[in-house]
């Protein structure tokens, strides 16, 4: 991810503010989650299921 | 290291004082200013408490000494001191989270497990350290200092449930209460040699408890003897219809099995997460060797087991995690970015860059690594492997602790929602503690509770205090 698209991202989410007060903590989260969800094996069954799956009436 | 037998009041556990109180031995008056004493003498260095409620508490045991006196005790915690993390609502003081963004917000209820803790009879002495809002690390911009590890005040004591794990492991209360949402329990446990218990999900009610991620938040005890663990998980397990994660099971009866032989009992050892994965320090990995060999010698079975890398449960956590937390801190990141510390801030603005597939993903591998964990628990009564790789190491050297943080096998068991127990395993040559981590079936902590006892009892970890005076 490089500079351009971590502000485009960060003033997406809002965070107009904290890229002006703090650009360096920005970019270190931005860098936090690059990759990591590339380290996670995705389901090739169409169907796997998410957790908690939708209980209807469950908890309530 | 100090090593043997209980002659000092603040080396009491919570059952040994719960006992002479209830036998009229030892007055709860006595045992709380022998605390607040100790508390003043040794927090200053320590910084276990973000605020101590200290004139309270005496008030408190002084009607418990005379309710004690006249028969009519509250329940099996009577008289009996306990600390709470600062994310959980203690009616009439504030919950700061450790963090200036919550400095004034005073809780007007108690939070189900402080609720139950004080029907039980215990005492709250105070709100503890804990890295801001659970995640952000052991900062020094913040209101308060943070916590400092008794067996070395130079070092980390862990976290987030920092205060908890210096304060219970320093006797300066018998107790506490933290959260787990990543290993925030079991971290201070392992790095200050106590027995710190991530609960099954669902099993502790969270209402009252500012939340860091939903699906992977936990509420659990912090003791320095396993026995003492499984009472005060006695009293703050069962079902809240008010918490949507809590769990509809019966209420167990921990503390009476704790005793019970291991022989036959089959241990799962996942021998890769700290020999491939994340390869230990020598010194841990040959503490895990030992803790086998005893398990092995009391009777049980120790046969080797496989699991998904920790790398891939690590990275299942933290999309996780960091996409629930930004949900929660969103709006206070766009607005007050500068009323967090650096460490929280970075943490919590990792979420706002994933996306909801990325999330969708993490979720759906997640019931994949809970089926994988269930099949290995199938075929064994429980898992023992590594919780840290390292020793705690120095509060003051950022890049050590960032290094040391992610060098851990807790947050495969905060994905799976299994019972995960951390405890001492022994102490390094620069006399600090080494852990260990057993891993149950969902709501058989018993079984976890008999296995950490049998080595507990074999080792005699639980008799090492930190040489803090």
């Amino acid at each position: 991810m490089d500079k351009a698209m971590i502000e485009l991202l960060a003033r997406h989410a809002g965070l107009a503010k904290a890229l002006a007060e703090f650009p360096d903590d920005v970019t270190a989260a931005a860098k936090q989650a690059a990759n990591v969800a590339e380290k996670i094996r995705q389901p090739t069954d169409p169907a796997a299921e998410p957790w908690p799956p939708m209980r209807a009436g469950a908890g309530l | 290291m100090r090593d043997g037998p209980v002659t000092e009041l603040h080396w009491l556990g919570v059952a040994e004082a719960a006992g002479a109180i209830a036998a009229k031995d030892l007055s709860p008056v006595e045992l709380m200013k022998a605390l607040l004493d100790r508390i003043a003498a040794l927090d200053p260095q320590l910084n276990a408490f973000i605020r101590l409620d200290g004139e309270a508490a005496l008030q408190t045991a002084k009607a418990a000494e005379a309710e004690a006196t006249a028969g009519r005790l509250r329940g099996p915690l009577h008289g009996v001191p306990v600390g709470i993390k600062d994310i959980i609502n203690v009616a009439g003081l504030p919950t700061t989270g450790h963090s200036k963004i919550l400095q004034d917000n005073l809780a007007t209820a108690d939070a189900v497990c402080v609720e139950k803790l004080r029907g039980a009879g215990a005492i709250v002495v105070g709100k503890l350290s804990t890295h801001e809002f659970a995640i952000g690390g052991p900062s020094f911009d913040l209101p308060w200092p943070p916590a400092r590890n008794p067996w070395n005040t130079d070092h980390h004591p862990g976290g987030s449930s920092s205060g908890s794990g210096s304060g219970v492991s320093a006797g300066l209360f018998p107790m506490a209460l933290g959260s787990d949402t990543g290993g925030s329990v079991r971290n201070p446990a392992s790095c200050c040699g106590i027995v710190g218990l991530k609960p099954t999900y669902g099993l502790v009610s969270r209402r009252g408890v500012f939340p860091l991620s939903f699906t992977l938040d936990h509420i659990g005890p912090m003791t320095r003897t396993v026995a003492d663990n499984a009472l005060m998980l006695e009293v703050i397990a069962g079902h809240d219809p008010h918490d949507p994660g809590s769990a509809s099971v019966p209420n167990g009866h921990y503390a009476a099995g704790v005793a019970r032989s291991v022989r036959d009992l089959r241990v799962g050892f996942i021998r890769h997460f700290h020999e491939i994965d994340v390869p230990a320090e020598p010194e841990v990995t040959a503490a895990l060797e030992h803790v086998a060999r005893t398990l092995q010698l009391e009777g049980a079975e120790v046969r080797d087991v496989h699991l998904p890398t920790l790398g891939e449960f690590g990275a299942v956590n933290r999309v996780i995690l960091q996409s629930e937390a930004w949900a929660i801190h969103g709006r206070w990141l766009r607005e007050r970015p500068g009323d967090y510390g650096q460490l929280a801030r970075r943490r919590l603005m990792a979420g706002a860059f994933f996306t909801a597939g990325d999330y969708v993903q993490a979720q759906r591998r997640r019931l994949q690594m809970i089926a994988e964990v269930e099949v290995a628990l199938r075929e064994h009564d429980v898992l023992l492997c590594a919780s840290s790789m390292d020793p705690a190491c120095r509060i003051d050297r950022p890049a050590d602790i960032d290094r040391t943080y992610p060098r851990q096998a807790r947050t495969p068991f905060n994905v799976t929602g299994h019972p995960a127990l951390a405890m001492m395993a022994g102490l390094s040559l620069d006399g600090l503690p080494l852990s260990v981590q057993f891993v149950g079936r969902y709501f058989d902590e018993a079984t976890l509770f008999q296995v950490a006892r049998a080595w507990e009892q074999a080792s005699g970890v639980d008799k090492k205090h930190p040489p803090i005076v």
